[in-house]
């Protein structure tokens, strides 16, 4: 194993009677990173975690948890803890006994234990709160509890399994920024299910996005948005709009195609799509689009269409053009600079797209 | 109450219905305070004296005893295995649960004659003689469906990922249950053993058959009412015993709600 590696899981598969539930995880962890796992519901994210907390045995493959094996090596042995979606607060213990629970096994002193628990309370803001009962917690406080109960066993991996989902938006929003921070200053790896695009991207060092069982593609937040491998991961990230395109020409890196509706662009070779052939598909975000009631300069393509729907979204407006030539609508986001909403359904408008902003996403035939 | 005076004889029915099953519970302790061995109306005077007499009787503390005895026994027995078996049955999912479930609720609905008497050809051929022990063996299977029944309402509730978390945070498996199992499902335990007891203290049939020459105290009692003389001491006896049981199953009820509000 290489010493940068804290978790290392190589050909990894679950079945559940015949229903195969993860295949072929492969994936490295850095130590001291960031981990989010991604994916919609039921693809297998929780049961990928639970294989590494022990929970639950692989029927294939192996992990290993800082150089060591963990097949012999039940949960309670493992230098790893686990938040758990509902928090799984002790209903009978009240704070400081859910936080020293874990430390009770570790022979430590009274005088101990109680240092710790306090350090660990500290450290999630809850400071001062050992005396209160379980039931009077609210439910950031009890994700708290939660979080310092795990923390305070000073564990080599933290798995979280949805730690966030049951809270309400602003809190949620505060949390991520708070336990990203937390994570950073103890560097200790943390490993998160979310199904949350936008959770994954704000908190993590790299993501890895699952689709049925499977590991799509492992990759930093904005390469995942800029280079995606296939259509599924495109659009799971992000919006995106897809048009078909034929390979012209290609040479170092770049190649020069002929899409849909925009004519000739010349665009990056995406490395990280497995397959090209000359039919292939490409992906433009909403917000890389120009829109105007006249044609814009500089811009590499043109197109022009007809507004067939306007939805305001407070920060943005989007646009959805249709165009001769085009199955689907084309989304267009505008960010809301000056409070006005220049374009009604109706009009007739021009888009512009610049090469960069073309995506290159593989051949057509296997997506 | 507005379907009350809509419909006057649902009325009628219903107090009719609450004075046939509830009269002659009530009568039980109105005769055991009057001053005379003959149970009509009308009634002599009052009188305490048929309690003050329990005090003296020796073979009727015996049984009482002996009830006692075979009560808490049965209700720790029962309730253990209710416990576990309440557990497997909300937890896991296994080859023949249904089945083992169906068989556990069984003693519900079989006549208590057919139990009593086969259980005692049975042990009687494996060498067991009719004692307090056979008694107990009888009530554990006549209470088993109660404690499974009231734990598993303990158990449906409880989230299974507390177990978890207490054996990721390093306890051991047995640990696990006593400092986080045991502790939630504790109002569940202590309403189950009320039930298992009182429904073993009121149990006849099989206490008749099996109890030998060790009587529990509904065979005592029944043995007594033979003797007009000695009817007004069960009277007083009997009215005691309601009192508990109605006590018993009130803390019993207090804690089983406990139980499922707590998860
Ligand atoms: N114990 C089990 N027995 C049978 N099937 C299971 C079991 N656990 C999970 N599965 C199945 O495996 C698949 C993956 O489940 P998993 O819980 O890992 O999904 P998930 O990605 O965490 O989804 P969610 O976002 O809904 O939590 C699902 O189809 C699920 O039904
Ligand atoms: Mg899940």
């Amino acid at each position: 194993m290489s010493d940068q590696n804290i978790i290392e899981i190589s050909g990894v598969e679950k079945r559940f009677g015949t229903f195969t539930a993860v295949s072929d995880l492969n994936l490295d962890l850095k130590k001291g990173e960031f981990f989010s796992l991604l994916g919609p519901s039921g693809c297998g994210k929780t049961t990928a975690l639970r294989m590494i907390a022990g929970f639950q045995d692989n029927d294939k493959g192996s992990i290993s948890i800082d150089g060591q094996d963990m097949a012999d090596i039940p949960a309670n042995k493992r230098p790893a803890n686990m938040v758990f979606q509902s928090y799984a607060i002790f209903p009978h213990l009240n704070v400081g006994d859910n936080v020293a629970f874990g430390l009770r096994k570790l022979g430590l002193s009274k005088a101990e234990i109680k240092t710790r628990v306090a350090e660990a309370l500290g450290m999630v803001e809850l400071g001062g709160l050992e005396t209160r009962k379980a039931d009077e917690l609210s439910g950031g406080q009890r994700q708290r509890v939660a979080l310092a109960r795990a923390l305070v066993m000073r564990p080599k991996v933290l798995l979280l399994d949805e730690p966030l989902s049951a809270l309400d938006k602003n809190l949620r929003e505060a949390m991520q920024l708070e336990m990203r921070r937390l994570q950073q200053k103890l560097g200790i790896t943390f490993v998160m299910v979310t199904h949350d695009q936008y959770e994954a991207m704000t908190m993590s060092d790299r993501i890895g996005v699952m689709f049925a069982g499977k590991l799509a593609q492992v990759d930093r937040p904005d390469v995942l948005y800029a280079r995606p491998c296939n259509r599924q991961v495109a659009s799971f990230i992000g919006g995106m709009n897809f048009l078909q395109a034929r390979m012209v020409g290609d040479g170092g890196g770049q190649m020069d195609v002929d899409v849909q509706g925009f004519g000739k662009l010349t665009i990056g070779v995406n490395p990280n799509v497995e397959i090209h052939d000359t039919d292939l598909l490409v992906g433009v975000r909403p917000e890389q689009l120009e829109i105007g009631a006249e044609k814009p300069d500089g811009y590499d393509g043109y197109l022009q269409g007809e507004v067939s729907d306007v939805a305001f979204y407070g920060e943005s407006v989007h646009y959805h053009i249709r165009a001769a030539g085009l199955d689907e609508t084309l989304a267009v986001a505008v960010p809301n600079y000056f409070h006005t909403v220049d374009h009604q359904r109706g009009d007739t408008v021009w888009l512009g797209v610049q090469n960069a902003s073309v995506i290159d996403l593989g051949a057509r035939e296997h997506q | 109450m507005k379907l009350l005076t809509r419909f006057p004889w649902l009325f009628v029915y219903a107090i009719a219905y609450l004075v046939f099953l509830y009269l002659p519970v009530l009568l039980l302790p109105l005769f055991s305070f009057n001053d005379g061995t003959i149970v009509a109306f009308p009634m002599k005077g009052f009188t305490l004296k048929w309690y003050a007499g329990l005090g003296g009787q020796e073979t009727l503390l015996q049984a009482m005893v002996n009830s006692l005895i075979v009560g808490i026994v049965t209700a720790l027995v029962a309730t253990s295995l209710g416990l576990f078996a309440a557990r497997a049955y909300v937890r896991y999912r296994f080859k023949g649960k249904e089945l083992s479930e169906g068989l556990v609720m069984l003693p519900l609905v079989i006549p208590g004659i057919i139990v009593a008497s086969s259980m005692l050809v049975l042990f009687i051929s494996l060498g067991l003689k009719p004692s307090l022990t056979t008694v107990v063996l009888g009530h554990v299977f006549l209470a088993l469906p109660f404690a499974v029944s009231i734990m598993k309402s303990a158990f449906d509730d409880f989230d299974q990922s507390l177990e978890e978390a207490a054996f990721d945070l390093g306890e051991s498996i047995i640990g696990t249950f006593r400092r986080v199992t045991l502790p939630i499902v504790a109002p569940g335990i202590v309403a189950s053993l009320l039930v298992t007891f009182t429904v073993s203290f009121d149990e006849f049939v099989l206490a008749f058959f099996l109890s030998g020459n060790q009587p529990t105290l509904p065979v005592y009692i029944w043995s007594q009412i033979r003797f007009p003389a000695k009817l007004p001491n069960t009277l007083a006896l009997g009215s005691l015993l309601l009192l508990a049981s109605v006590l018993l199953l009130l803390t019993a009820e207090y804690f089983r709600r406990r139980s499922t509000k707590s998860a």
